[in-house]
């Protein structure tokens, strides 16, 4: 039995005919951060519902901090947090009761859960709103209060489905802190996007999910190697130099002329290469040595964009042709 | 903005999941205080199921009375109080779906589900806390009737049973329409999903006619009516068993049989159904 982290085997759910899932499988060592990227509809939010015992799969496997989400559901809900993709917030309570609630609920002493309710305003920036109810809050605003709910019992395992969706850049950057900080002191995160640039920037690793599946693994560096590593981009003083250069650059890299993007008229030369900055540094040496001289150069890699559309054949917003019509459920018991 | 600190030692997972009677007891008491504190705030449910009842108390103390007569030594007004005070009970009830829809809308069901406290937590403390405002009402509801002339003649033992039974059945039918919310979930559906069943019951019951003065297809309908149990309880405990055997053709011990009997089949099996409903995604 896995002792920590979250371990996912082959879970499988169905909603009616429909196979939302279709054997998920993905691993998250203890203290890091994974993310789930994934388009709309590719299967996220069904994910983290199996795996914060809010719904049963119908095969396959998932541990939670070592407890096993079916056998153990009572003691995943004791180690996890979780912030849904829609706010859950009590629209009648002040911010400071919501989070008050929860941390008692979440087996805090009173004191303790007042305590704790004080500093996560402050950490979320709502202490002068904490005693407003919540029904005045922004949508910013609901989702830090949200968050800091998820996070009075400062669970081992938190789940975060979509945690910037729709929030403006602001409030995107400080849940980015407050994901960083939580990184920080060891919480295991799984966190779901369908941005490249939020996986790139908060995940340790990131697993790619697209119609149920788990079609691609690893770190933001890997999956962009995995795309076609990088290029090296030079543009050169004398523009009459580019055949010589292209000459020189595909015997130090040791690729075929036909690899390389040669443009005589802005005199610039693109050479594919495996290693990163390296080789820019390979770049300057194999051409300075035959006195080439190099007005500008730099490194491109592919984005994570890129990766998407390659590993996924569709870009990121594209809902799956055989998915069901279904108004967003607010909550996982709706929409049955 | 700061960075979060440390988490206060907080408990071990074992001992946050497991789940003793005292604790399983505090957590229905925080769930019912949150839900007295949102009442509190919404002034406009205590309204609307005050109001009605006390709109149908005017009606029937001073329209209906005086041209309705029953004999049987019994005002039409002392007869139908009671029914009245059962039937506010029904409105009253309905308002525990249309929060449990509202909690399942807001995302705060999930919130709960994921927290390691008991599964019958939420529901029972949605019991708990709308049995206190039933209560609440019931008491203003009795003084209104004492207002337009209503006699306890059974004295204030009597009244005082009167509050219990009224209570009760509110209770039971909280977890009926506790149900309703969670299958239905969405507020707006919850009331005419609560109403259609229950109205025809109250008109097939006891409530404005002597079930032996109904029309003869309906009567044994309201024989076996729980809503005419309940009637029937409240309305022997407020006017004495002589009174009820006069008008009801049963006794208030067989009144109270019945309803008990109807109150656990009600509670026991829409209590379980709720829960049933809430622990399933
Ligand atoms: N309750 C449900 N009933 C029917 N289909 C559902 C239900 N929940 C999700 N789905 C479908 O399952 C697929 C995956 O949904 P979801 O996990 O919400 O995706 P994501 O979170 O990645 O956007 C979608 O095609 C969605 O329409
Ligand atoms: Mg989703």
């Amino acid at each position: 039995m896995p002792q920590s982290g979250v371990v996912v085997e082959g879970l499988v759910k169905r909603f009616g005919s429909f196979e939302a899932l279709r054997g998920v499988d993905f691993a998250v060592a203890e203290g890091t951060v994974v993310g789930l990227l994934g388009p709309n509809g590719a299967g996220k939010t069904t994910t983290i519902n199996i795996l914060t015992t809010l719904l049963p799969a119908d095969s396959g496997r998932a541990w939670v901090a070592g407890y096993d989400v079916e056998r153990q559901p009572q003691l995943v809900r004791s180690v996890i947090g979780l912030t849904g993709q829609y706010s859950a917030v009590d629209e009648d309570l002040t911010g400071r009761e919501n989070l008050v609630l929860v941390g008692r609920l979440g087996r805090l002493g009173k004191s303790a859960a007042r305590e704790r309710a004080g500093e996560l305003l402050d950490v979320f920036d709502l202490t002068e709103a904490g005693d407003r109810l919540l029904r005045t809050y922004s949508g910013g605003m609901r989702r830090r209060l949200d968050l800091a709910a998820s996070l009075m019992v400062a669970p081992q395992v938190l789940f975060l489905d979509e945690p910037t969706t729709g929030l403006d850049p602001r409030s995107r950057l400080q849940l980015w802190e407050v994901i960083g900080g939580l990184r920080s002191v060891g919480t295991t995160i799984v966190l779901t996007t369908q941005y490249m640039e939020e996986a790139d920037q908060l995940a340790d690793r990131i697993s790619v999910i697209d119609g149920g599946r788990i079609i691609a693994e690893g770190t933001a560096d890997e999956l962009k190697t995995r795309v076609g590593g990088n290029v090296v981009h030079l543009t050169l003083c004398d523009r009459t130099a580019t055949s010589k250069a292209a000459d020189l650059l595909a015997r130090a890299f040791a690729v075929a002329h036909g690899e390389l993007v040669v443009d005589d008229d802005l005199g610039t030369v693109q050479v594919p290469v495996a290693e990163g900055s390296a080789a820019l540094v390979e770049a300057v040496r194999a051409l300075d040595g035959e006195g080439v001289e190099v007005a500008d150069l730099g490194l491109r890699r592919p984005s994570l964009d890129d990766v998407f559309l390659c590993l996924t054949g569709h870009i990121a917003d594209e809902p799956r042709p055989d998915a069901p019509m279904l108004r967003r459920p607010r909550s996982s018991m709706r929409g049955r | 903005m700061t960075t979060l600190s440390q988490p206060i030692a907080f408990p071990t997972a074992e001992e946050r999941a497991a789940l003793p009677p005292r604790r399983v007891l505090g957590d229905i008491t925080i769930l019912a205080q949150r839900n007295l504190r949102r009442l509190l705030r919404n002034t406009g449910l205590i309204v609307f199921s005050t109001i009605q009842p006390l709109m149908q108390l005017i009606l029937f103390a001073y329209v209906f009375t005086s041209v309705v007569d029953l004999g049987e030594g019994i005002s039409y007004k002392d007869f139908v109080v009671p029914a009245v005070l059962v039937q506010s009970m029904t409105f009253s009830a309905m308002g525990s779906g249309v929060g449990i829809a509202y909690d399942l809308q807001s995302g705060m069901i999930d919130r709960f589900r994921v927290l390691p406290i008991a599964r019958s937590a939420f529901l029972v403390g949605r019991i708990v806390s709308d049995s206190l405002r039933l209560g609440l009402q019931s008491i203003l509801l009795v003084a209104a009737s004492l207002a337009i002339g209503f006699h306890f003649q059974n004295g204030f033992v009597g009244a005082v049973g009167m509050i219990v039974v009224l209570v009760l059945f509110g209770m039971a039918l909280t977890a009926f329409s506790a149900w309703i919310g969670l299958a239905v979930g969405d507020p707006e559906s919850v009331q005419p999903a609560v109403f259609i069943p229950v109205l025809p019951l109250v008109f097939t019951s006891s409530a404005f006619a002597p079930v032996s003065r109904l029309p003869e297809w309906m009567q044994p309908v309201a024989y076996v009516n729980p809503i005419t149990a309940a009637i029937d309880a409240a309305r022997g405990l407020a006017l004495g068993n002589d009174t009820l055997e006069r008008v009801s053709d049963v006794s208030l011990t067989t009144s109270l049989l019945q309803f008990a009997a109807w109150w656990v089949a009600i509670v026991v099996v829409f209590t379980w159904l709720a829960v049933r409903r809430y622990r399933r995604g």
